[in-house]
């Protein structure tokens, strides 16, 4: 185990099967292929790629909402893919997760205080209320709503105030990991902006490791300390932040990178737009899967699955035949 | 596609849920209203009855055998001489009673079948949803009349049987309301901090079925007090002496000629009841769950 | 005076327990003939409504227009009928939304749905239709255009049904055509081709495009015009490169501040304090004043009007407007 390593993933494969009719054979979407990657304690992994491109499979694959079909998940030393459900549950509690709607991913019914209160009722029992009370208390405040309101409902609160009370109940349990789901896009800007500083002191004040995953490369850019790009199931380039945005390696990140729309009239760049469609991920491309929508493709990169390598000096892997 | 207002219509649907917007809403549906003050007087009727009646129901009287609406009995007496009126008051304990008893058992088992099979899936959903399609292929009251007929007649059995045919109905839609929740991203967010099945289940699955589970109690109430007094009708119910309205209008079956009062009433008396509470039943669906229709 | 559309003083209501509620309130703005013009602002800000109500379309029926005028070329829409309102809708103004599977019939064939907008508002017969469509069909960039016309909606990727959805807005070649978010739902690389797409019509068919969108970066890329609203109510209204540069109105700079900026990373981004006010329940006075850093005493008191700078910048800002002597004393 390398130094402070808090997560490991190896080799983690999901396939989802899809019926095509009665009689044709079975077909599956490999939702993530064959992912790899760790990440130290205290840092924030971001992942990044556009629809079907199997992040947000991933982050419910690390915890545990859905089962794996081949690899490893090693948390805190231990390897959880085979894990049985009742010691899953049991790591759940230094686990947490945070959801992209956070309407939706709060009990419409439930008070905020109960809500936020659930995971120690489930993790703690022992508990007294006055104690279960003053903790609720406590990570309200951290996370910037008044106590006052805790007998609301959700529907009571806006959507940044929503995603504030889905951050404390994720952090009640004062968790280790926290897997955010896309935490922000569904909120505006000036919202936007106010949950991410409170992500990053979070994170400061509670020696927090976030897997991050996002499609916004400016929201990526501005939290993580490394990130990995994703496409149609697989990573195809993992970096510190600084390599990735100012020497990205990989086609398909350079090309992503060039595609979000910069704030500034002034900055007209000369950006690369791709041609084509995300394939269909029942069917993907053979090869390099990003082989049809890249401008420097080969001859190669049709017929053989480039291999993660390390470019340069900064801890920079990248699966593309440029580099290989 | 236009924020504010699907903004707008959110917060609209969501503060459903707060009891003074869903008062205001009960109150502006009129026929709905209307049927609930009915039936709270029902239930007053039903609580206070025996202890108010003119008369009393169980005694014969004759010298006063089979006679009309007059000042003193204002619906008439039947062919012992009892005041028609009082017995039909003190009746509306026991529908009443049947209706709502053997409605919630049935609802109660109805409901736990249906998150079990909805939340579960695969081999224990079929199970459960096929056993109901077999109990959904009898006709709702030759399924009472076998069951009482093994059990034989009376009050008890009756709202066993009762019971029984309003399980497969309540597992049926709770278990379509299970699967359209256990999707929801909250479901999952409660998985992911650690919750165990029964939890999931019963703390949060089970409220957001509540509401379609009192509309259709509301209405399956009149079901069940029109299938118990059916029973009555056949012999296979109360007994014929106890001031049952299905009794009633069984015993007064030879007179329907000569006194139509004795038919009448018990008659108005079902129906009125029935109609209310699919009133109600309507008005509450409307409000609480608008995408139910049937 | 823009020469193609004129919103003026626009108000718009909608109907909840007996209750009106104003969502928008005041919003002015024009386009000129062959211009792009942005309309942005956060959710609930009113822009989508705004951007229906010069279709005349609600389709939530309890929200209606309760003053002011659009004008449309010469005409007044709001007073159109109906029956001349659906001669200008698709044909003179074209409108396409976030979600094209929602406005697209799911059961009609692709073709179909192009080549009837076509022959209704072009009166080509069935052939000529046909033929005009496959032409947008390729306009819009679909390779297989003919194969495409076969085909329903659910078996084409979001990318392109917006396509087809700005090949049916366009196959009329309208004057004006209002994108509501239009590339919200899409992946950026995806965004990326639609926007140009966007240009690309701009620049050979001298069409108008009103684009409303909650994103900066969409706006900073395809705009040249851009109107701020905030609560209801236009608060700026600058040529793109002047917003950016320098944005008058407190909230417009928030908002540009708010925006992360790739290769320009800081350790904490600057937030709006607060939210939106409630439309049930707006502040009198200057509708950001709650959330403003300048907040003056003034801005509590009274609203600001959209006032015109001499350069044709507007804003809604006490800090760039005073308000004459004699109304200061009236206020005390």
């Amino acid at each position: 185990m390398v130094d402070n390593e808090l997560l490991k993933v190896k080799g983690l494969k999901k396939y989802f099967p899809i019926s095509n009719g009665w009689f044709s054979s079975k077909e599956y979407v490999k939702a993530v292929d064959e992912v790899s990657f760790s990440v130290k304690k205290g840092e924030t992994l971001s992942l990044v790629g556009e629809s079907g491109c199997g992040k947000s499979t991933l982050g419910r694959l690390i915890n545990g909402l859905i089962k794996a079909d081949a690899g490893d998940i090693v948390f805190k030393g231990d390897n959880l893919a085979e894990a049985s459900e009742t010691k899953w549950r049991s790591y759940r509690k230094p686990m947490q997760m945070i959801f992209q709607d956070p309407y939706a991913s709060l009990s419409p019914r439930m008070k905020i205080k109960e809500i936020i209160a659930e995971p120690l009722k489930i993790h703690d029992p022992s508990l007294s209320r006055e104690e279960r009370e003053a903790k609720v208390k406590s990570i309200l405040e951290i996370c910037g709503i008044d106590y006052y309101h805790s007998d609301k409902y959700p529907h009571e609160f806006s959507g940044g105030q929503r995603q504030r009370i889905g951050i404390a109940r994720a952090l009640i349990l004062q968790p280790e990991l926290i897997i955010a789901d896309e935490p922000v896009s569904a909120l505006d800007v000036s919202i936007q902006a106010q949950i991410l500083n409170l992500l990053k002191k979070l994170q400061k004040d509670y020696q927090l490791t976030y897997l991050f995953i996002s499609h916004d490369l400016s929201v990526v850019e501005h939290i993580s300390d490394h990130v990995a790009v994703m496409y149609l199931g697989n990573i195809v380039e993992i970096a510190p932040r600084e390599a990735i945005f100012e020497d990205p390696k990989h086609p398909y990140t350079k090309a992503l990178l060039s595609s979000v729309p910069i704030p500034d009239p002034k900055l007209k760049r000369e950006s690369i737009i791709l041609k084509g469609e995300i394939p269909n991920a029942a069917n993907p491309p053979k090869g390099c899967k990003f082989h049809t929508r890249c401008p420097l493709a080969m001859s190669i990169c049709s017929k053989e699955i480039p291999i993660m390598k390390t470019v340069g000096d900064k801890q920079q892997m990248v699966a593309c035949h440029l580099y290989q | 596609m236009s924020e504010t207002m699907t903004v707008s219509k959110q917060q609209i649907a969501s503060k459903r849920g707060t009891l003074s917007t869903f008062w205001h809403d009960f109150r502006q549906r009129k026929v709905a209203f209307i049927s609930f003050l009915f039936f709270v007087l029902l239930v007053i009727l039903a609580v206070i009855g025996p202890y108010i009646v003119p008369f009393n129901p169980q005694t014969p009287d004759y010298n006063h055998v089979l006679q009309g609406m007059s000042q003193k009995h204002w619906a008439g007496t039947d062919e012992y001489g009892r005041d028609v009126l009082s017995r039909l008051i003190a009746g509306t304990r026991i529908s009443l009673g049947i209706g709502i008893s053997s409605v919630l058992i049935g609802a109660m088992a109805g409901t736990i079948l249906g998150l079990v099979s909805g939340y579960f899936g695969k081999w224990v959903d079929k199970t459960i949803m096929r056993i109901c399609d077999v109990l959904f292929a009898f006709p709702d009251i030759l399924l009472a009349i076998g069951i009482v007929a093994i059990l034989g007649p009376g009050l008890k059995n009756v709202i066993f049987a009762v019971a029984f045919f309003s399980v497969p109905s309540f597992a049926r839609m709770v278990r379509g309301k299970t699967l359209e929740v256990k999707e929801m991203l909250f479901i999952e967010a409660e998985k992911s901090i650690g919750a165990k099945t029964n939890r999931i289940i019963f703390r949060h699955i089970f409220p957001e079925t509540i509401p379609i589970i009192i509309v259709y109690l509301t209405m399956q109430v009149g079901t069940a007090i029109l299938a118990a007094a059916s029973l009555s009708f056949l012999g296979l119910g109360a007994s014929p002496s106890s001031p049952d309205w299905g009794a009633m209008l069984s015993m007064s079956r030879d007179y329907i000629g000569t006194a139509f009062n004795l038919v009448f009433f018990p008659g108005l008396a079902i129906f009125l009841t029935v109609l209310s509470l699919n009133n109600l039943g309507d008005g509450l669906r409307d409000i609480l769950d608008p995408k139910i229709k049937d | 005076m823009h020469n193609l559309l004129n919103v003026n003083n626009l108000q718009i209501a909608f109907r909840k327990r007996k209750k009106s509620i104003k969502v928008v309130n005041g919003v002015d703005f024009g386009i000129s003939k062959g211009e792009i013009v942005g309309i942005v602002g956060e959710s609930g800000c009113g822009k989508s409504v705004t951007s229906l109500s010069i279709m005349r379309l609600f389709h939530d029926t309890s929200g209606e227009v309760v003053g002011g005028t659009i004008q449309f070329k010469e005409k007044d829409l709001l007073e159109l009928s109906e029956r001349e309102m659906r001669r200008i809708r698709g044909k003179e103004i074209a409108m396409i939304f976030q979600e094209p599977m929602t406005s697209l019939n799911p059961v009609m064939k692709i073709g179909k749905q192009l080549i009837q907008g076509i022959m209704l508002h072009l009166g080509l017969n069935r052939e000529e239709a046909k033929q005009q469509a496959v032409e947008m069909l390729k306009l819009v960039g679909i390779p297989r255009a003919e194969s495409i016309m076969n085909e329903y909606p659910h078996q084409l990727s979001g990318g392109m049904r917006q396509r087809v959805m700005i090949a049916i807005a366009m196959s009329c070649e309208p004057e004006l055509l209002i994108a509501d978010e239009p590339t919200t739902a899409l992946d950026v690389t995806i965004q990326a081709q639609i926007l140009q797409l966007m240009k690309k019509i701009q620049r050979e068919r001298g069409t108008a495009i009103l684009l409303i969108t909650h994103d900066l970066g969409v706006v900073a890329e395809s705009c040249d015009r851009v109107v701020v609203m905030y609560a209801g109510r236009v608060v700026e209204e600058a040529t793109v490169e002047e917003l950016f540069e320098s944005p008058l109105h407190p909230y417009t700079q928030g908002l540009i501040e708010s925006v992360p900026k790739i290769g320009n990373r800081k350790e904490e981004l600057y937030s709006i304090p607060g939210h939106v006010p409630n439309p049930e329940a707006m502040p009198n006075g200057c509708k950001f004043a709650s959330r403003c850093p300048y907040v003056m005493d003034i801005c509590r008191e009274r609203e600001p009007q959209l006032v015109s700078n001499n350069n044709g910048r507007k804003q809604r800002c006490w800090l760039h407007q005073s308000i004459k002597e004699e109304e200061r004393k009236t206020i005390g």
